[in-house]
């Protein structure tokens, strides 16, 4: 959306206000856009967000020295996410995405 | 944590029973995730149950009552015990019915009959990684009421009774009940 708008009319219309109202506009906005992406970026499996390693790599990377383990994301289909160790094991026992139940099949890997 | 930290110091100095052959060095996935998940389960109680772990330090092993407040089971307790095996969450709890009683989905040796604690299912109603203890909970709580099926029946007897007669069915419920007090 765009901000400019809202500043130009502000101006015009009220003049003695408009600090007031522009502060409020633009905190609400950032507000609400930073809780949509994190819901949508943890993994249903392990409850740790795609974005990071695993909760078993993460177990895992402590002991290890070469730190090099790549945990990448992995998107079905039904552009439902998951890191793609949690769902490995998962599609060993049922090849359907957990959330929606759809046959399950990669469309794209990566970080 | 503090109860984290207790528990990993008694699985190092307990010998092992000899079907876990090497002690457990870190935390297991199903223990990280029990950690949220018995939080969670607690604080999203329905109002008919209650849960209680004999060791406090044992997140994987408890016992749920449900107190049914409506439908055939009202004025009773019945006690689940649940068990969280080491595949958590790639398999769901283990669940025994440790109250004898008289009801389709569940036989007179406690075994339970309820799709999301099913392994392999070829339905939405099985299990899935994406479920939680405190699905696990709601899930055993109705089958007292909303999950009380008839149609797929582990009790035969039960179910047949039901359809013959309900009057008779719910006597047949309030004697098993009597019987479970004493
Ligand atoms: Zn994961
Ligand atoms: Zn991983
Ligand atoms: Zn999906």
């Amino acid at each position: 959306m765009s901000g400019e708008d809202f500043d130009a009319l502000d101006r015009g219309d009220n003049d003695g206000q408009k600090s007031d109202k522009m502060f409020t506009l633009k905190k609400w906005n950032a507000v609400a856009m930073w809780s949509w992406d994190v819901e949508c970026d943890t993994c249903a499996i392990c409850r740790v967000q795609v974005m990071d390693a695993c909760l078993r790599c993460q177990g895992e990377s402590k002991k290890d020295s070469y730190g090099k383990q790549d945990c990448v994301v992995v998107w079905g289909e039904c552009n439902h996410s998951f890191h793609f160790c949690c769902m490995s094991l998962w599609v060993k026992q049922n090849n359907r995405c957990p959330l929606c139940q759809q046959e399950w099949s990669i469309q794209r890997m990566g970080k | 944590m503090i109860t984290l930290n207790r528990k990993l110091k008694k699985e190092h100095t307990v010998p092992s029973n000899g079907l876990a052959s090497e002690p457990v060095k870190r935390i297991s996935i199903r223990d990280k995730l029990l950690i949220k998940e018995v939080q969670e389960m607690n604080e999203n109680l329905p109002m008919t149950c209650s849960v209680h772990f004999e060791d406090p330090n044992v997140l994987n092993e408890f016992i749920l009552t449900v107190t049914p407040d409506e439908g055939y089971w009202v004025g009773g307790k019945f006690k689940f015990s649940v068990f969280v095996t080491e595949e958590y969450n790639m398999a769901p709890p283990r669940v025994k019915c440790l109250t004898r009683l008289w009801h389709p989905n569940i036989n007179v040796d406690g075994d339970v009959c309820l799709s999301l604690l099913r392994q392999t299912s070829i339905d939405e109603h099985g299990w899935a990684p994406t479920r939680r203890l405190k699905d696990v909970v709601w899930g055993l709580n109705s089958l007292f009421t909303d999950l009380l099926n008839f149609e797929d029946p582990l009790n035969i007897e039960a179910a047949e009774l039901y359809n013959k007669n309900k009057t008779e069915f719910q006597a047949k419920v309030q004697e098993y009940m009597t019987k479970g007090k004493r």
